[in-house]
């Protein structure tokens, strides 16, 4: 156990010293993410022109609200395992990883906490000018925050699993990154950045309820606009924990049988 | 002016040999080209699903999606030839190959701006003009309107090149574009939607400060008709500008790079 816990140490010390001296990239790639606050911003004007001033119960507040914690938790929930994974199998630098007495995985783990834990400070501030600058207001009930959290914790984990599973298809094919790119899609679309998920159609919310997109993002995010309730995030929290199962066994098996592929290559 | 035309068709016979060895990754490529047409035509088509819309800012749906066929076919142009050249200067710079490149007998912003191209990333570029094509068949085009949107399209993919190559010549002393790059993609991704369709303040950022407005809405309201004279003039004046800005900057930052030997 002694031994454990002094790995995690030594591996999540190192990853915050490099993510720390990165942080001016963290910040720009913050920015880059703009999708969330387009919408927004979109969602917003078309609110503001509309009869009522409002559009299905939202109205431009509260739609600055909802993108806004769309856009927090989306911060959150950010995973560039996939394209590290694609690079290092492709470029061959897996291989001395393999050679250590701790799976590559808890590596990408620790780089990226650490870098969350480096995004938290400028992303706080950039939410507080973007509420500003929007007339957001978020939830005063106390609970929310703290489930938010808990949500966007286990939809990182989530989505942090099936981003590596996607990562390793590098072991078979050159276009991971376009796969990758096909999943972004359908995250960002179930997960309600285009818009909250009961503005879809009713064919789609009964898709998107098989998947673990509205529960990692969505959910969160209507939580801290006030408009999810305590129980809601529990049954979220329980569907993301088998999820979280499903992706465990999946990155499992797929980084054996890719292992193997790749041993006999004679790397 | 000729040598330069031979040498742009030996480049493009090159670049096209080279990547279609690697056949297996058009699948890849089609992938991508239609995740990207899924999030362009998602956030367009649940605006106008919900009940009681039939306009954005002003605009219908048909108009649109002229807005959201520039935006592809801008995002083609961009991922077959200015984004794979431009990459590369980043890399030349630190390896050091951008010092052979600088001593070839012909311009170095040439040779850097045309020496790749992105085939796979083709589809973009159909997927886009189909677009465009699909929605401009529904409403009335003139052909003076046609003509207009073609020419002000052109000085659009003078300004998108000037502002990527301004962003990559900054290698030259930061060595790492690919955040600029990124946050300038992050920007663009504004260009989905017609500029009329976000909050008046917004509005005047992203035609002032930040030219997206010029590079997909305005060549789409030339071909609604619904163009006015003087942003149609400030698109071309803008375009030759900023061209001259990014040529002076290129040789401001070659002539004072010092290579990498010693």
């Amino acid at each position: 156990m002694r031994a454990l816990a002094f790995k995690a140490r030594v591996l999540f010390a190192t990853r915050f010293a490099e993510m720390a001296e990165y942080r001016a990239e963290v910040v720009i790639w913050m920015l880059s993410g703009t999708l969330s606050l387009v919408m927004m911003l979109v969602w917003m004007a078309q609110a503001a022109a509309a009869p009522g001033g409002q559009i299905r119960g939202y109205s431009a507040p509260e739609f600055a609200t909802y993108f806004l914690s769309t856009w927090l938790v989306s911060q959150l929930l950010v995973v560039w395992v996939s394209h590290e994974l694609d690079f290092q199998i492709r470029q061959g630098t897996l291989s001395p990883q393999l050679l250590r007495p701790v799976d590559p995985m808890w590596l990408h783990v620790a780089s990226h906490v650490a870098e969350r834990l480096v995004r938290i400070v400028p992303l706080l501030v950039m939410v507080g000018v973007f509420t500003w600058l929007s007339g957001a207001s978020f939830t005063r009930e106390w609970w929310a925050y703290p489930a938010a959290l808990g949500l966007a914790a286990l939809g990182f984990s989530v989505r942090f699993l099936y981003e590596y599973a996607i990562g390793l298809l590098a072991f078979w094919t050159e276009s991971s990154a376009s796969f990758q790119e096909v999943v972004w899609l359908v995250y960002a679309a179930l997960g309600g950045m285009f818009a909250p998920l009961a503005f879809y159609p009713e064919w789609v919310q009964r898709v998107a309820v098989w998947t673990p997109f509205p529960y990692m993002l969505g959910l969160p995010a209507q939580l801290l606009a006030g408009k999810a309730t305590l129980a809601q995030a529990g049954r979220g929290a329980l569907v993301l924990l088998v999820w979280l199962a499903v992706f465990w066994v999946v990155r499992l098996i797929v980084w054996r049988v890719g292992l193997r592929k790749y041993g006999a290559v004679g790397a | 002016m000729k040598r330069y035309l031979r040498l742009v068709r030996i480049f493009v016979g090159a670049t096209l040999s080279a990547q279609l060895e690697y056949r297996a990754n058009f699948l890849g490529a089609v992938l991508a080209s239609l995740g990207e047409v899924g999030v362009t035509l998602l956030g367009l088509s649940i605006l106008f699903g919900q009940p009681g819309v039939t306009q954005v800012g002003g605009w219908s749906f048909r108009e649109a999606l002229l807005v959201t066929g520039f935006f592809m076919l801008t995002e083609g142009v961009i991922s077959v030839f200015i984004q794979p050249n431009m990459s590369k200067i980043a890399e030349a710079v630190r390896t050091g190959n951008m010092d052979f490149t600088l001593l070839k007998p012909i311009d170095a912003q040439f040779n850097v701006s045309t020496r790749n191209l992105n085939v796979l990333r083709f589809p973009d570029l159909l997927i886009g003009l189909g677009l465009i094509g699909y929605a401009a068949s529904g409403l009335d085009v003139t052909p003076g309107g046609a003509l207009a949107a073609a020419m002000l399209y052109g000085s659009a993919v003078v300004i998108v090149y000037c502002i990527y190559l301004g962003l990559s010549t900054t290698a030259f002393w930061f060595v790492k574009t690919q955040n600029v790059t990124e946050l300038f993609s992050g920007v663009f991704g504004a260009a989905r939607f017609p500029v009329a369709a976000f909050p008046v303040p917004v509005r005047f950022v992203l035609t002032f400060v930040l030219p997206v407005a010029f590079i997909t809405t305005v060549p789409a309201q030339a071909l609604t008709g619904a163009l006015g004279g003087g942003l149609a003039l400030a698109s071309p004046l803008i375009a030759a500008a900023l061209f001259l800005g990014t040529r002076w900057f290129w040789r401001y930052a070659v002539a004072s790079y010092t290579s990498a030997s010693s």
